[in-house]
Order: structure tokens, then sequence, then C-alpha cells
């Protein structure tokens, strides 16, 4: 197919005249186009453009529902009316100073600050064409009011709009989180470029986390308002485009067990409670005390609400399971036996040289037992049970700072746990490295490793890390990664969650079998021998392991900690607590630990007993 | 030297179009601006006015200067500092809807993408223009697809799709007009119809048959064939992938690009007030200065990308008719004077800067009606804009210095 230059010369005439006709035939449409929309269809638009007022409506999409695992409601919507105002109403484009009038109305009917509503309406109007949503969940007082002094408050209008519920109040408030309007920060996130101001987004725990499923898609509509107030579908226009409702989640929580853990704190109480089922890293409790009530973000916080749960040090809003972590005290020595075992440093029956009177002495330091009437001279299984500080120091010596840092590496004890849950926050077991930068390289003393071996110092962990330690010992040597969401749409099937996140839900570590037994067995001793610590654990019928903790705190009192799991032979549930400032972990967090496993054993029972309680 | 026989031969329709176009926009921007609240913006007829004063002088200075000067060196000269301006915009330049679109000194703001259009169509004139060249041959398209495609990428990440659609418009046009067979056109297109058609397979089945067709009667050798399947079979399968592996914001972001009223808080509102500001205009209109949309939804664009709004509506069908006549006749002007040019890169020159014309008109006006996505792209010498009214004049002063001269070889 070659084309001489003769040929092209002629083509080029062709050329021409071909561009001419398509130009002429487009522009001869456009013509059309104008002809249709101005001389047929004109009268229509001149109406459209006289009378009558084009609004936008947005259809809200209502949010996803939260149901823990036995299908039990924890998160939904109810219908409730937002009062918006339309600045582009053709009142306002022919009389600005109208507007001032309306809003100083609107601030008395809605009992709101006017300078707030009229500060507002600048600010929205410069970023979208739609009504301003200037108060949702309205009284139906108002409401009544707005509609019947329509005429008189034009552009004012009242949608329907689902409003976030959370039936069970303040139960699981951290878990769940809440929604609110987004602020300003978050609209410059190029992520959030599909929301505007005054929009409702997810702000912490689930609500967050799951903010791009929980949402759907907002619709809407085109309408016309006539001088009446009347509504119709702007015709022949735009069809309405319908919200998509969010997708709901199950989760893998269990409300009963929430709802023990949560009560199991004496009230005014700081702390944290994590139960794990330990074969899959499911979550079936997630606690933080004290609560707040997420119902009271959904329709604007009162600034007298918000003052109350931002201040006052006690940090309502903070999730002290996830986002604090804490030095984990004695309950972090199985971890540090079942190193020894692992690393050949001890046998099961070995013994130390120097025995417990209350002290070790290292040096020129003296390292107190917390018992100072001393343990004696005790092999691994009694000194787990009986949490004898001189043991660890001198187990701590042996296996030596880098193979014990290297041993936690191994476990993941400075990972994050990975939980489905924002702003978890970074675990830390320090090793030489870390030191160095720290302090400078060889200006920390060897001394250190003692601390570390029970689980004081620099070493901190969070609530939900220390449980995530804890199955790990419970099914033998697999690390899981704690998720909350079961399934989605309904489906409570596992499998859905695994497809969430492309990272692997379980992952095994090398351990000998041996020194794993020996490490659980220890752990069993702590609630059934005599002379155990967490013996306050106990729950009738089913063997409990565990192990006590009390973190040295510089700031005040000790945090009382308790970790174990149940059953002991094939452990179904692992739980974590840790309650700050409360002293001694077998007097304060162990009594709460049995509250929630009795909770999961003998539910029956846990719920008479409420009952009773209640009248 | 501009002797009394050259500027004889400048064309007079189309001089009188453009400065009756710019005339009528500056009483539109008077009309549109007549009633804000923001009395800052009374004056703005007044700056356009000044504008005009310049564009008159720059288009004149662009006419005079016989057109050879941008063939060779000084082409690549021009085509190098606007993808120089368009680089330098991506990290330094001002933002405005969404994209950084802007350079600027002062309250003077630019679009490099101006400068850029116009070194594209100089250099694209360049280089179909030589002798040696043979369009028959693919490998002949290389130079012209990368010196159209580095400004499009630029122009595309700012990001602005509008704009940056530009220079296929340039590079499509400038092809055909330089002997580019219609097969070959095709062809060349392929992969962009693969893309838009790839999301709906019954769409997709058709032009892949259509293709097969095509290439089975082309008699093209087996070589080229190969290369237009593996390139449209590459295309096809890597755009879904492509597309599945975004971010929900990103895709997000895409959709919106493409059809803005798919966003539930974005334009489709502007363009139904649009449709409603022109339709109620009627036969006559409302009146100079009477229309009542104008304040309604455009703000602040109403004087800038929606300027044929007030213009319909104010002076109906007539009013609007006449301006779309006067556009018309803009284009068959541009083609005639491209047409009669003796010298192939005069032609060439004149297609291409014509052929930019004929994109913002049309992409603009029919934006305002309804038939095509809110894009942001001004109507060229009607919207508010200095230097946008500049480049117009100084494209039409170009396409004038070639008409002057069509007698050169």
């Amino acid at each position: 197919m070659r084309i001489d230059s003769e040929m092209l010369a002629g083509g080029m005439r062709y050329r021409e005249r071909n561009v001419t006709i398509v130009v002429v035939v487009i522009f001869g449409l456009v013509l059309l186009r104008l002809f249709t929309m101005q001389v047929i269809e004109g009268g229509r638009y001149r109406e459209l453009s006289e009378e009558n007022r084009i609004r936008v409506e947005i259809l809200a999409a209502p949010r996803g529902e939260v149901r823990d695992r036995n299908g039990f409601l924890m998160a939904d919507n109810i219908p409730s009316f937002t009062v918006t105002l339309d600045p582009l109403d053709k009142v306002y484009v022919e009389d600005p100073k109208r507007m001032e009038a309306t809003i100083g109305r609107l601030a008395t009917i809605l009992e709101t600050d006017s300078t707030a509503l009229a500060e507002r309406v600048k600010k929205e109007r410069k970023q979208s064409f739609l009504p301003i949503r200037l108060k949702r969940n309205t009284e139906l007082r108002a409401v009544a009011f707005v509609a019947e002094h329509a005429a008189e408050l034009p552009g004012v209008d009242v949608e329907s709009e689902p409003l976030r519920r959370y039936p069970l109040g303040e139960t699981g408030s951290h878990l769940l989180g809440y929604v609110a309007e987004i602020s300003d920060k978050e609209l410059e996130n190029p992520q959030r470029a599909g929301y505007i101001r005054g929009d409702l987004i997810g702000k912490m725990g689930i609500e967050r986390q799951y903010e791009s499923r929980l949402r759907g898609e907002s619709g809407k509509r085109f309408v016309e308002v006539n001088a009446l107030g009347r509504k119709a579908e702007l015709l022949g226009d735009k069809r309405p485009i319908l919200p998509k409702r969010g997708t709901d989640l199950t989760l893998t929580i269990d409300v009963n067990l929430q709802r023990a853990a949560e009560d199991a704190f004496q009230p005014g109480a700081r702390g944290a409670v994590v139960a794990l089922d330990p074969r899959n890293g499911e979550v079936l409790a997630l606690a933080s005390k004290p609560n707040y009530d997420p119902n009271e973000f959904s329709t604007g916080i009162s600034q007298a609400s918000w003052a109350r749960l931002s201040e006052g040090g006690n940090y309502p809003l903070f999730n002290r399971a996830i986002q604090a972590v804490y030095p984990p005290g004695s309950t972090l020595k199985p971890l540090v036996a079942l190193g020894g075992l692992d690393l050949g440093a001890i046998e099961p029956g070995t013994t130390f040289r120097e025995t417990c009177d209350g002290a070790f002495q290292f040096g020129t330091r003296s390292f107190r037992c917390w018992n100072p009437e001393g343990h004696g001279t005790l092999a691994l299984r009694d000194a787990v049970a009986r949490s004898c500080d001189v043991y660890f120091y001198q187990l701590g010596l042996r296996i030596g700072l880098d193979r014990l840092a290297a041993f936690m590496k191994k476990i993941g004890a400075s990972d994050k746990s990975g939980i489905d849950l924002p702003q978890e926050r970074k675990n830390l077991f320090p090793d030489a490295a870390w030191y160095d930068r720290r302090y400078g390289a060889g200006r920390w003393s060897r001394g250190l490793v003692l601390n570390l071996a029970i689980g004081q110092g620099e070493v901190s962990i969070s609530p939900v890390k220390l449980a995530q330690l804890t199955a790990f010992l419970a099914n033998g040597g697999t690390i899981v990664r704690p998720h909350v969401v079961r399934g989605m749409d309904g489906a409570g099937r596992p499998a859905s969650v695994a497809s969430l996140r492309a990272d692997s839900l379980r992952q095994p570590v090398a351990i000998g079998a041996r020194a794993m037994a020996s490490a659980r067995s220890a752990m069993e001793a702590v609630v059934n021998d005599a002379g155990g610590t967490g013996g306050s654990a106990k729950v009738e019928g089913v063997r409990v392991a565990g192990k006590t903790g009390t973190a040295q705190n510089p700031h005040g009192e000790d945090h009382a900690l308790f970790v174990c799991y149940a059953p002991a032979e094939d452990p179904r549930i692992v739980v974590a607590v840790l309650v700050e400032n409360a002293g001694h972990g077998s007097t304060a967090a162990a009594p709460i630990a049995q509250k929630v496993l009795q909770a999961f054993f003998h539910p029956e029972a846990a719920e008479s007993l409420r009952v009773v309680a209640v009248r | 030297m501009v002797t009394a026989r050259i500027t004889n031969d400048a064309d007079r329709p189309l001089f009188f179009v453009t400065v009756l176009l710019a005339l009528i926009g500056i009483a539109f921007v008077y009309s549109a601006t007549a009633m804000a609240k923001d009395s800052a913006e009374h004056g703005l007829y007044l700056r356009q006015l000044i504008w005009l004063a310049i564009a008159l002088g720059g288009s004149a200075v662009m006419a005079a200067v016989p057109y050879r000067i941008y063939v060779g060196k000084s082409a690549w000269l021009l085509y190098g500092l606007g993808i120089f301006l368009l680089v330098l915009t991506l990290f330094i330049g001002h933002v405005g809807l969404g994209a950084q679109r802007w350079l600027g000194w002062g309250s003077v703001k630019f679009q490099p993408s101006e400068l850029a259009k116009i070194g594209t169509v100089i250099l694209l004139a360049n280089l179909l223009s030589e002798r040696k060249l043979d369009l028959t041959q693919l490998r002949s398209l290389v130079g012209p697809m990368l010196v159209a495609g580095v400004p499009l990428l630029l122009v595309l990440r700012q990001p602005d799709l509008g704009t940056s659609l530009t220079f296929l418009m340039i590079f499509f046009s400038m092809l055909y007009w330089a002997g580019l067979p219609l097969l070959y056109l095709f062809l060349l297109l392929t992969p962009m119809i693969n893309v838009a058609t790839s999301f709906y397979l019954p769409a997709w089945i058709v032009f892949a048959a259509v293709l097969a067709v095509v290439l089975y009667r082309s008699r093209l050798r087996l070589v080229p064939i190969l290369v237009v399947v593996t390139i449209n079979l590459v295309v096809g399968i890597a755009t879904p992938q492509v597309w599945n592996h975004l971010e929900p914001y990103q895709r997000q972001r895409i959709s919106t690009f493409l059809d803005p009223a798919a966003d539930p808080y974005g334009a489709g509102y502007q363009i139904i007030q649009s449709k409603i500001a022109i339709g109620s205009g009627q036969i006559a209109g409302k009146g100079f200065l009477n229309g009542t949309q104008k304040g309604l939804a455009f703000l602040p664009e109403q004087h800038t990308d929606f300027i044929f709004s007030v213009v319909g509506e104010e002076t109906g069908f007539l009013g609007a008719g006449v301006v779309t006549v006067l556009y018309l006749v803009l284009i068959l002007r541009g083609l005639k004077i491209a047409h009669r040019a003796r010298n192939r890169f005069g032609g060439l020159l004149a297609i291409g800067l014509t052929s930019v014309f004929l994109y913002h008109v049309l992409v603009n006006v029919c934006m305002t009606v309804g038939l095509a996505p809110v894009t942001g792209l001004p109507l060229p010498l009607l919207s508010y804009g200095g230097t946008s009214l500049l480049t117009s004049f100084l494209q039409v002063g170009l396409i004038q210095n070639v008409a002057m001269r069509w007698r050169e070889y």
C-alpha cells in the first residue's frame, strides 16, 4: 500500500474537503443542540430559571451494621433529621443580606450560636454546591417549626439522614470507635478525596479502620422546589443516583465476654483487657477503661462533653489495650524461661548458685526480689510459680543480653501485634544496638539484662501484644495475628478475613517441644500450686495456666498485670489484663481475668449472677 | 519586511472574526461580573480590554516576522522551553482546581501548556515537512509521537486531562494533513479505543472484530500487523490489571476525571445550571445584562469557563448561534489558509494551530450544553483571562503569517 507523491497531492485536495465536511457537520450538531435546548425546550428551561429552584439532595448511605460473633447488634443506624440551608437559593443570590436574617432565626430555633452557623455557611459554600448541613439529629419540635415557617426561611430544608447508634452505649467503645464530622486536616488527605466538609467519618477503632467499607456510597438527586416549597424530581434530566449502603461487619468479639471484662473493673479504675482465641487470633474481647459513650459523637459532641473526655488526666478516649505500652513485669518470665530452655542455657531442673534470700548481689548493686523474705533455692517450675526474681536475674545473666534479645526478636516481641485496629503502638524489647543508640556505645551497664529478665527496665509491651505472646505459649509456638473482624456482609466465615489482608494470619516459630512443655507446665503451677501467685484466677472445672506481674512505675503506684490461658491442656482462650496503678497483679489483675474466664466457660452462671446483682 | 503585497494577502474575515469574538467576550465578561458581590470583579472587563490591546500588538508581531524563522533549531528551542516550563510547573506551580497548572509572576499567571501547544505545533510542522519523510513507514512516526507524547504526559501529570488531550488532537490532525493514510490513523488510535472499550466486554469484542477485519484486508506486511496486534493485546490485558491495582481513591479520581457528574459532590450541578441558563434564553434571550442564572452556580467560573452560558441566556439562540457560526468561520478560514499555503511547513503550521482552536471551542461549548464533562478548559477569545486571550491572538497571528506568505514555497 505505497502512496506516491502524486497521490499524496491529489489526496491533499480531498483532505481539505473531508476536514471541512467533518467540521461543518460537528458545528451543525452543536447548533442543533442549541436549537433543541433554546427553541424547542426553551419554555421549560425558562420556567425552571424563573419560578423554581433546583436543589441537589444528597441521599446519605447508611453505614454498615456491626454485630458480634453471635449476631448481637453493636452498631446500627436510626433515622434522624438534619436541617440544611441552600446558600445558592435565588433569594440569597439576589439579596445576600437576607442570609443573615435567616441564620439569625435558625440559630434561635436550633439553639445554637449564630456566628458559628454563619462561619460554617461561609466556609462550606466555597467548596460545593450542596445545601449545608447545619444541625444533625434535630429535635422534632425544631423540625416542626422549620416546616411550618418554610415560607419565611428560604432555602432551609429538613433532610432525613441515618444517624449512627451504638445500642450497647459505653460497652466496647474503644473497640468500635465513633463517627464524627471530618476534620479540616483529614480533608487535605488525598485518600479522603470523596469527602466534603460536614461529612461523617470513622474516627477511632473499627469505625476508622473499616471506614472505606462501612461508609457505603452516598447518592444524590436533583429536585425542583416550587414557590410553595413542594418538591418534584427534576424530570428529563439526571436520574437520581441511589445510595449504596455500607458493608456490614461481623466481629470476632463476644459481647458477653466484652461486658464481663468491662464490668470486672472497679469503678474509676484504669486499665485494659484483651481476650483472644489462641488457635486463630480472633479477639473475643478488647476493653479499655475508662469508657466513653460513642453515641455522643454521632450528633456532634457538646463542648462540655468534649472537655470532660479530653481533659482530667483519665483520657477516656485513649485505647489502653493497643495505644499504651507498659513494662510487662513478671508476665514476661515464662517467655524468658522458654528462651533459656530453648537456647540450652538451663534445663527444667537447673538451680542457680545464689539462693534467694530476698536480694541478689551483682557487682556493687543489690537487686531485690519482690519477696523480701526470699524463696530459697528453686528450679524453673517453682521459680515461675512463685515469681522468684533472684532466679530470673541469674537466668538473664546466663542467657546474656544478646541471646535474650535475639530470642525475643525471634518471637516478635518488638513487633506490632498487627491487629486490625488503627493507632497501634510499637512494642519494645531492647537489644545492645538499641542501648548503644540510646546511651552511646559501651556507656551502659551489663546489669540491664537483670531488669529485662524480670520484665522491667526499658522493655515495654501493649496489652494486645501481651495477649498475642501468651497465645503463642498457649498454642505451642505459633504467632497468630489478632483480628476483630470475622466476616463481611453477614458472612461469618473466617476465610473472608484472610482476604482482607495479604499477610498471613499465622506464623509458626521453631521452638523445642520440651522447652515449650516445661514453660507451659510452670504457668499451670502459677495458678494451681499451693505457693503459686495466681490462685485467684481459678475457675471451676477448668485448668487455668497463667502468670502474674507487677510492673514498677516511676510515676506512681505499680501497674498490676495478669496473663492466662485455659483450658491448660487445649487452650481456647487467652486473657491479658492490665490495671494501672493498682498494685499487685495477683490481687488486682488476676480476679479480673478470672471473671472473664468465668463468663467464657460458665456463661449461664455469670448471667444469673448479674440478674441477681441488678435486683 | 512586511510589504504591501504581503499584507494585502492577510485574511480579512479571520481578522474580523477574531476581534469581534474578543469584543463579544469583553462585553459578556462585563455582564457576568456586573452583579458580583465582590466589587474587585467589576473591573475585570477593563483588564481584559487592556489585554486585548497587548494581544493585538503581539498578534501583529507574530504575523509580521516570516514564519520561516521557526524552521530548524528555533523550533527545538521553543519546544524545549515549553517542556521546561511544564516540568517546572509540576514542582513550583500554583495549585488551582485541584491541579498544578499555573506559573506566575505576581498577579500575572500563565499556563505553560499554552506555550507548549504552540511549540509542539511548530516542531511537528518541522518534522512532518521534511522531504525524506515517508509516512507509510510506521517507524517514521516515532519522532512525532514522542514530540506530542512528552507534553501530553506532563500535562496529564498535573493532572489536566482536558488540556493534555489537545496534544492528541494536534498530533492526529497534523499527521492526517501531512498525508498519513486513514488506515494508519485508525491503527494509531487503536490502543486508545482499546483502553476505552476494555471495561465493557461486548464493546471490546466489536472493536477487536473490526480491528481483525481491517488488518486482514489492509495488505500490510506481517511485521507491522504483529506490532499492532501485540501492542493491542498488551494494552487490552494490562488495562484491567492496572485498574484493579489502583487504590479506591485513585479510581474515584479517574472516574471523576472522565465523568464529573458521577461525583456526588461535583460538577453535575454546574452543568444543570448551565443548561437552564442557555435553555431559558429561548430564541432572543433575556437581554444583555438581564441574565438571572449567572450569579447562581458558576462562581467563580461564570466569566471564565461558563461564559458561553451567559451568552446563551442573555442573547438566546440567535446570539449563541451567531457566536457558534463565528467560531465555525474562524476554523474554516484556518483550513483554507492551510490548504492554500504552497509551503508544506506553513500549511502544517496553520492546520496545527487551527486544530487547537477547534478542540478548545468544541470541548467548552459541548460542556456548557451538557454534552461533555467539566474539564476546566476556557473558551478561546471569549473567556476572561489575559494570557489565554494573548495566546489565542498569537496563534491567530501565526495563522495570518501563513496566509500572508501563501505564495512562498
